[in-house]
């Protein structure tokens, strides 16, 4: 029988949310148009139509060695070319952002070739060739993953992923890179490390409460679903843990 | 749901007392970030005016946070607020819970480091067999006269010496302790360590019975030497005043070779120190946090003794002073450099979340498993009582906004829901191993519940955890109270080494066991003559952010009056 991946266990609407996100197969929904260079100007790497630092020639000029890894692999293009490695870094709400440290990792190794990808409480960082880094941000930032309001695209000054919502509605930035303007839009005014921005970035409405406890992938008992109710998922969990503490124990069958 | 006895929420009247003077809702979901900046602190404005008296006074800029902070956004831009260090209704800043700005955790750690225990029974069999000088009570007594006024750093048998500072040096003295009851009566009061006095009868008993006729001293040589070298200086120190004190007080030769065999014993045979050396990779001497055993650790507390059947107020004791001294100043700033340790650690000991959860393990534990120690040491127990306060936690977390932005980061929550988890666990099957196996599928619980669990380094150890909790393989598993600050995936983790040593001690405690590692560090710290009050660590940390704590080993005699 093929193996069908499962991805996560769990049988309510949080647990089918993480397994779409982690589904190559699933297709992920556009929410919002966010053009190249909004990306370019929010992740503040280089300058909007300036040319790519790099930090290699390219591979072509090279002169590789004779490698049969290197012919199984076929390099990004940002690789191919010699681009630096950048990264975009997130912070996502307590209260029901889509997207949640752990579940990004995941998704971008199982979505994106070349990433590195690195998951702390407060913050989900992707690394990878700066053009190739370009194209994922863009979808991270204008499909379901992202809510301007509760998701937020954080270099350095994270703090805000577990604090109470402002009276606005938005998760605390200490740096206020981005703004809740009069149109009810989000607007950046500043990039990821928090660099004043020459002209704001507008990354749209923030969703309403209802559609996110609907796409949300976390647990939480206060007005979403409570971890208790999966009760499919913590089975799961405490059976991963016997078997690898028996394991441990005595490690074989 | 179990019944509840005991844990009501105890973080809530902390938490309403705190966010009052914003006067919000703890339970709201949102507020109003006022971005008020430095000024709600009355510490960061005195150190704003302290910053810029020593700026002018040395020529050099220093404490600067307005202009250095963010490029300009200073702190303050959300709430700061005080805390309340557990279980002592005392209310502190943040920032003195930094051990720089605390005197009482200083001596916690210089209390440790600068203690040794040392057998008297080779050296009185060197004296009796190889000298054939008579030691008998007498003897003895006057040997500890000698050895307390050596031991600081006098001259016993030379002529012409430099001698210390008795004033500067009145934290150093020697005590001593036996099991035997009549030869405890025949040593001068202020000589012994009275384990009949220091411990209720059945912790006494046990303890006696386990140390028996052998003698002890408990050598705190003075806190300035520690601090002016390291723990390793402690046996050395002591045992260069012992071998003195030997010569004195037994009119010995001074420098027969016999006076190597007292060496010896005081240097090696007969020693215990507080912690090992690490190996190189860490280069740190004896008496250093890193090689200090979680059950050893557990054994140096001694709330037990005080709180004997409150098994749960005893390991949050551990677990605190714990937090301290390896996340704080072991992992903060001996390993990493840092200063954002404090943060993380303070978690565990403030707010009485830990509190609130430990205790609701407890009552779980009590409730479904008719006491502690009653539960079956089964994994599915583990599983359940670990799952039960681990879901319990998060559910507080989530139902009081506030109480999650207070907890702000993963690694406080991750620190605080394991070790109640742990603890809870310990209690109910009185097996330190079964808690930390309660404390590993907590971690897994919150990483898949919320997606994110702490820093990175939680990945390391928390994810293979599960794994060696009973492993068989010496290098891969290891009774918990013999596990310790260097032991393979603990040594660079914040948030984690406190709740060990809580579990550690969780487990005898639940069986109220005289000790947890080694009876003669439990006599040891037994002891009320010393500066830190071991058996209320909590207490003393509040005492000394509120600087109400008189420690030792201060150079006032020595150095000018400040203008």
């Amino acid at each position: 029988m093929a193996y069908k991946p499962q991805f996560c266990a769990g049988t309510t609407k949080v647990a089918e949310n993480r397994r779409n996100f982690m589904n190559p197969a699933y297709k992920l929904q556009k929410i919002r148009d966010i053009s190249d260079e909004d990306v370019v100007l929010i992740m503040g790497h280089r300058a909007p139509g300036s040319a790519y630092p790099t930090t290699h020639p390219p591979l072509s000029e090279a002169g590789e060695p004779k490698c049969p890894v290197r012919k199984l692999v076929t390099p990004l293009d940002g690789a191919k070319t010699g681009d630096r490695v950048r990264y975009i870094q997130f912070t996502d709400s307590y209260w029901f952002a889509p997207m949640h440290p752990y579940l990004r990792s995941y998704m971008a190794s199982i979505r994106y070739r070349g990433v590195d990808p690195g998951t702390l409480s407060g913050r989900q960082i992707v690394e990878c060739r700066e053009r190739d880094l370009e194209k994922i941000a863009k979808e991270l930032i204008s499909t379901e993953c992202f809510d301007p309001a509760r998701s937020g695209i954080r270099g350095c000054t994270v703090h805000g992923h577990s604090l109470r919502l402002d009276e606005d509605g938005m998760m605390f930035d200490m740096l206020a890179r981005r703004i809740l303007d009069k149109d009810k839009t989000v607007k950046y005014v500043k990039d990821q490390v928090g660099v004043p921005l020459d002209k704001p970035v507008n990354v749209g409405k923030p969703m309403d409460e209802k559609w996110l406890k609907a796409h949300t992938t976390i647990y939480n008992s206060n007005g979403g679903t409570g971890f208790r109710e999966d009760k499919e998922a913590i089975e799961f969990i405490q059976t991963i843990h016997s078997l690898r503490t028996k394991y441990g124990f005595m490690p074989k069958e | 749901m179990a019944k509840i006895e005991r844990a009501q929420k105890l973080f809530l009247k902390t938490l309403k007392t705190r966010f009052a003077n914003w006067g919000e809702d703890v339970q709201s979901g949102k507020t109003v970030y006022k971005r008020i900046g430095l000024s709600q602190s009355p510490r960061k404005m005195e150190w704003v005016k302290q910053g810029n008296a020593v700026a002018l006074a040395r020529g050099i800029s220093g404490y600067d946070p307005v202009r250095c902070h963010c490029g300009g956004i200073p702190l303050g831009q959300r709430q700061l607020m005080t805390y309340e260090v557990s279980g002592t209704g005392v209310f502190v800043e943040g920032d003195d819970l930094h051990f720089v700005n605390n005197a009482a955790m200083q001596q916690m750690w210089d209390d440790i480091r600068r203690t040794v225990v040392v057998g008297m029974d080779l050296a009185h069999q060197t004296l009796q067999k190889r000298l054939g000088k008579e030691v008998t009570p007498e003897t003895i007594n006057e040997f500890l006269h000698v050895l307390n006024h050596a031991m600081p750093g006098a001259a016993v048998v030379q002529e012409h010496m430099v001698e210390t500072s008795p004033a500067l040096t009145d934290d150093c003295y020697v005590k001593v302790y036996t099991g035997d009851d009549e030869m405890a009566d025949s040593i001068e009061p202020q000589f012994l360590i009275d384990i009949n006095k220091a411990f209720p009868a059945k912790q006494a008993e046990q303890i006696k019975g386990s140390i028996g006729k052998s003698m002890w001293q408990a050598v705190h040589i003075p806190t300035i030497v520690s601090r002016t070298c390291d723990g390793g200086t402690a046996s050395r120190w002591s045992a260069m005043q012992l071998g003195m004190s030997y010569i004195g007080a037994y009119r010995m030769c001074a420098g027969e070779a016999a006076t190597a065999d007292l060496a010896f014993a005081a240097k090696h045979a007969g020693l215990i120190e507080m912690a090992n050396l690490l190996p190189a990779r860490r280069a740190r001497g004896p008496n250093e946090p890193g090689g200090l055993k979680f059950g050893l650790f557990a054994d140096i507390i001694q709330a037990d003794r005080k709180y004997p059947n409150d098994p749960v107020r005893s390991s949050l004791e551990v677990v605190a002073a714990g937090c301290m001294l390896y996340d704080q100043i072991w992992l903060g700033s001996y390993m990493s450099g840092g200063v954002g340790f404090t943060q993380y650690a303070t978690a565990a000991y403030t707010d009485n979340v830990l509190d609130d959860f430990s205790y609701y393990g407890a009552d779980y534990v009590k409730d479904k498993y008719k006491g502690f120690t009653k539960a079956p040491q089964k994994q599915e127990v583990v599983n359940d009582i670990a799952t039960e306060t681990t879901l319990y936690g998060m559910e507080q977390y989530e139902t009081f906004p506030s109480l999650l932005e207070d907890h702000f980061g993963g690694s406080q929550r991750a620190t605080v829901l394991a070790a109640a988890s742990g603890i809870a666990c310990a209690l109910g099957t009185a097996n330190s191993n079964a808690g930390l196996s309660g404390w590993y599928l907590s971690m897994l619980l919150h990483k898949e519940g919320w997606s994110r669990l702490g820093f990175y380094g939680y990945d390391l150890q928390d994810q293979c955890g599960s794994a060696n909790t009973f492993a068989i393989r010496s290098d891969e598993g290891l009774v918990n109270e013999l596990r310790g600050a260097n032991y393979p995936n603990y040594a660079m983790n914040v948030g984690h080494q406190g709740g060990y040593a809580g579990i550690a001690g969780a487990a005898h405690f639940a069986r109220q066991d005289g000790w947890s590692f080694d009876p003669r560090i439990k006599v040891c710290f037994a002891d009320p003559g010393l500066p830190f009050d071991f058996t209320e660590p909590r207490r003393m940390f509040a005492k000394g952010a509120i600087r109400e704590f008189m420690p030792a080993g201060e150079r006032s005699l020595i150095i000018p009056a400040r203008k």
